[in-house]
């Protein structure tokens, strides 16, 4: 295991991850051979459908049995099982930089282990860094031997930039046109809004599976006093005095953003799984993710 | 408003000063410390609604500043002292004069006394007035007289202190232009009040009956013969009085009189069963509410003979005069033989004197050409007793405006008493120490002694000398006694502080009562009594119609600085609540 291998978890989690394998709730048209069922027949181990042998046809799918009782050649039809394409969108903007541990850190565990998931499971998978636009990008990745690559790609990840989701989804997809499986982890805060970001991503008809994750300081914010609040991306500061109540605007502010988040996934059917930076990381991947059967 | 301490332009410039300042801090406050946040999106979201939607909250920052300069103007504005006249009354200065004459110790109907009563009415008098109102109490006996204070506390406590004396009650010099003056009284004893002065009465009718003379006199005729004189008087109803004169020796004299309304019982009480001693009168009568005069004292003095030495070449008319005399031991020498004796009371010189003074008292007749007497600076034909005094005691009962003289010796009086004299000499001199009376002519060469009065005369001199004297009678209050560095004692043998003053003895006398002053072989017995009409007709007040006059009182009890620091104290507390409950800005 490399020295960013070790940073992001340990050799046993990894092995815990082998287990586990990534659900789309779509099928997408996979250009490698992987073991993910699609609509397309090919060459898998499990049996599809019979159809009558034409020349060209690979004669060892010619099932003799039949041949034998009904006199005619009639070939085996097998189900093709092909790659899925994920795409890992990790937020990097500057506001990701934020708690301790960062978001950011907590996202690139959380990337790396959904990545070895796939890799494990012969997915196709890319992961894009994101913040005012595409930041990074590394090329999909396949067999659980990139693993390293993309720890390191996932290690080399800087925070810095403001967010502008939209525009950076818009970039990648008009490039790529593949759909798949579109897994998206970030904090949200988005001048822009998250809706029009996820309707782009929605638009190009990806998969979409969406890691909110926030840091304990932004859930109640160990704030007190006289202050001048400073965006991380913006820079810009505003006086502000704390008090109690306003307290208990933000909290409840905070709360209503969650649950619009939420509930426009709800709507259109996007997976949603929100966390916090101080929630165990394994357990958000062993348990959470099966819970919301993101993974099985 | 208006300020006390400072003008309204310097208070105006003080309140400008100070809120200025307070703003001036307040913009000058510590920067905020800077905190990074990942995102303020939804802080931005909260503050703007809140903003938008919230008075309290646009309100609020500007509550903080509010406060505080409402805390500085008052703290300033405190010191300038403010007054608004209708929530503390204005700055005025009242005088409250309280009659303490002996009339305000009678009895009300309540049980209480006027005096008691009076003690209210002066309290309410000030618990009225403002915060800023002056208060002076005064009494009218002089003994109380506080300067203007604000302290209601003081004020109380020195009327708690005071209380009715005896003394003739005097009003007090109050100045009524810049001060309101109150004169709470019963409106008896004092009525010559000055009309600036606003009456708060206190009285009531009360039934009394008092003495209202008591004294014990000789009787001429007797010698060493004394009787009391005693007046009684009711000033109220109809009633029985129990009159009653006693003495340390058990003697008593109880008479019982009926008194109709103002009428005077007047009698004369004979004393001849009585040794001698503190005499005590009291009367009693039923529902009497004045007990200052239901007792008087007199003094009778001692009976016992003096013994007298004659010293004369002969004068028959003397010797007789005296062996008659039952309360004289008679005793006659021969100018010639004369040698002082230590037993003797008493000298008579007849035409001569010692070449050096007695060492007791003596008479000396005529005027003898010695060291100790005065030098002769001729003789005086028929000179006439032109003055006389008649309150010395051995010119009581005694005339001497038709006694004929031929001659008498001229002598200068410098530093004695003149008891009588004509124009060109005096004719009777007296020393008090040594003691000794002095007639400038002899008896053969006037007819003085065919007088009624020279018997008299002599007794009288003979009492001066010797015998105990009759008590000198006083008011309650300061008693002055005509003895140097005396001591004084009550009859009961209790001392009394006095003072020294111009060679006399003072001392203060609340009751009435008898004292004893004593100094050296020297004693003299006061008899302090009431006995004085005015006191007693406890009924005839002159405030009987007056309706009570009340101070106005205000709504605040203490200046409005006061006032005015407990708010800035409670904002303090509310800002320090609010600002760090972050409740304002």
């Amino acid at each position: 295991m490399s020295t960013a291998n070790v940073t992001l978890f340990d050799d046993e989690f990894l092995k815990k991850l082998e287990y586990l394998n990534i659900i789309s709730k779509r099928l997408f048209a996979g250009q490698l051979r992987a073991e993910r069922r699609t609509r397309r027949r090919g060459t898998g181990l499990e049996f599809a459908d019979y159809r009558a042998y034409v020349p060209g046809d690979d004669f060892r799918h010619l099932d003799w049995k039949a041949y034998l009782r009904l006199n005619r050649l009639i070939l085996k039809l097998f189900e093709e099982e092909e790659d899925l394409p994920i795409y890992f969108f990790v937020d990097s903007s500057q506001s990701m930089n934020y708690g301790n541990p960062s978001k950011l850190d907590y996202a690139r565990r959380v990337a790396a282990a959904l990545s070895y998931i796939g890799l494990a499971n012969l997915d196709r998978v890319n992961i894009v860094s994101f913040a005012d636009g595409v930041k990074g990008e590394l090329q999909p990745q396949r067999g659980k031997g990139r693993i390293f690559k993309i720890f390191r790609f996932l290690t080399d990840m800087t925070a810095g930039g403001e967010t502008n989701a939209r525009e950076s989804f818009k970039t990648y997809c008009t490039e790529t046109r593949r759909r798949g499986l579109a897994v998206v982890i970030s904090d949200f805060f988005d001048q822009h809004g998250f809706e029009t970001a996820l309707d782009v991503l929605r638009h190009f008809r990806h998969d979409i599976f969406v890691l909110h994750i926030a840091s304990h300081e932004e859930i109640d914010p160990p704030l007190k006093g006289e202050l001048q609040l400073v965006d991380s991306e913006s820079q810009l500061g505003r006086e502000i005095t704390i008090t109690p109540s306003l307290l208990a605007a933000y909290r409840a502010e905070f709360l209503r953003y969650c649950e619009s988040l939420e509930s426009y996934c709800g709507k259109y059917q996007l997976g949603y799984v929100r966390t916090a930076t101080d929630f165990p990381f394994e357990e958000l991947v062993l348990k959470v993710f099966r819970q919301g059967r993101f993974l099985k | 408003m208006t300020f006390l301490a400072f003008s309204p332009l310097q208070a105006a410039l003080l309140a400008l000063l100070t809120g200025g300042l307070v703003i001036a801090l307040y913009f000058l406050k510590l920067r905020h410390r800077r905190v990074m946040i990942s995102s303020s999106i939804l802080w931005r979201k909260v503050l703007d609604e809140r903003q938008a939607h919230s008075l309290w909250e646009k309100l609020r920052k500007i509550f903080s500043i509010i406060v505080a300069v409402t805390i500085t103007l008052l703290i300033a504005l405190s010191l300038a002292r403010p007054e608004i006249e209708s929530l503390t009354g204005k700055n005025e200065r009242i005088v409250i004069v309280l009659d303490t004459s002996p009339t305000m110790s009678t009895q009300t109907a309540d049980g209480r006394t006027r005096w008691q009563h009076a003690v209210e009415r002066a309290e309410t008098l000030l618990d009225g007035g403002g915060p800023t109102t002056e208060f002076r109490v005064v009494d009218t006996s002089g003994e109380t007289a506080s300067a203007f204070t604000t302290n209601r506390g003081d004020a109380r406590s020195l009327i708690e202190q005071m209380s009715p004396r005896s003394a003739e009650p005097q009003f007090p010099k109050v100045d009524g232009r810049d001060s309101r003056v109150y004169f709470v009284s019963d409106g008896v004893a004092l009525h010559g009040v000055p009309s600036f002065v606003r009456r708060v009465s206190v009285f009531e009718p009360a039934q009394n009956v008092g003495i209202t003379a008591f004294e014990i006199r000789s009787i001429p005729s007797t010698p060493l013969g004394y009787e009391a004189y005693l007046e009684v008087q009711n000033y109220g109803n109809p009633t029985d009085v129990v009159i009653t004169l006693s003495a340390p020796g058990g003697q008593r004299l109880t008479r019982n009189v009926r008194l109709s309304k103002e009428e005077i019982f007047k009698d004369a009480f004979d004393l001849s069963r009585f040794a001698g001693g503190g005499i005590r009168a009291t009367i009693q009568s039923k529902d009497d509410a004045l007990s200052l005069d239901d007792v008087a004292f007199a003094y009778l003095p001692v009976k016992r003979k003096t013994r007298t030495l004659l010293v004369t070449k002969g004068n028959n008319y003397l010797e007789t005069l005296l062996k008659l005399d039952n309360y004289v031991e008679f005793l006659k020498v021969d100018t010639a033989n004369y040698r002082e004796a230590s037993n003797i009371d008493a000298y008579i010189f007849d035409r001569f004197a010692p070449p050096t003074p007695p060492s007791r008292p003596a008479l000396i007749i005529g005027a003898p050409n010695v060291a100790w007497l005065r030098t002769p600076n001729g003789i005086v034909q028929k000179p006439e007793f032109t003055t006389w005094s008649e309150d010395h005691p051995i010119m009581q009962f005694v005339s001497v405006h038709d006694v004929s003289i031929e001659r008498a010796t001229q002598v200068d009086p410098t530093n004695l008493t003149v008891i009588a004299a004509s124009k060109q000499t005096p004719l009777i001199l007296a020393s008090e120490k040594p003691r000794w009376v002095m007639l400038t002519f002899d008896l053969d060469s006037s007819d003085f002694a065919f007088h009624v009065g020279f018997p008299v005369f002599i007794e009288n001199v003979l009492a001066w000398f010797s015998r105990e004297q009759l008590a000198l009678r006083r008011s309650p209050g300061t008693v002055e006694v005509p003895l140097a560095n005396a001591q004084v004692r009550t009859i009961d043998g209790k001392a009394v502080s006095a003072s020294q003053q111009l060679g006399k003895t003072f001392f203060e006398a609340a009751e009435p009562g008898l004292y004893v002053a004593t100094q050296g072989d020297n004693r003299v017995h006061v008899a302090v009594n009431l006995a004085n009409r005015s006191f007693s007709d406890v009924n005839q007040s002159v405030f009987k119609d007056d309706r009570a006059a009340a101070g106005q009182r205000y709504w605040l009890r203490r200046e409005l600085w006061f006032y005015m620091l407990l708010a800035a104290v409670v904002l303090v507390g509310v800002e320090w609540f609010t600002y760090h409950r972050r409740i304002t800005l």
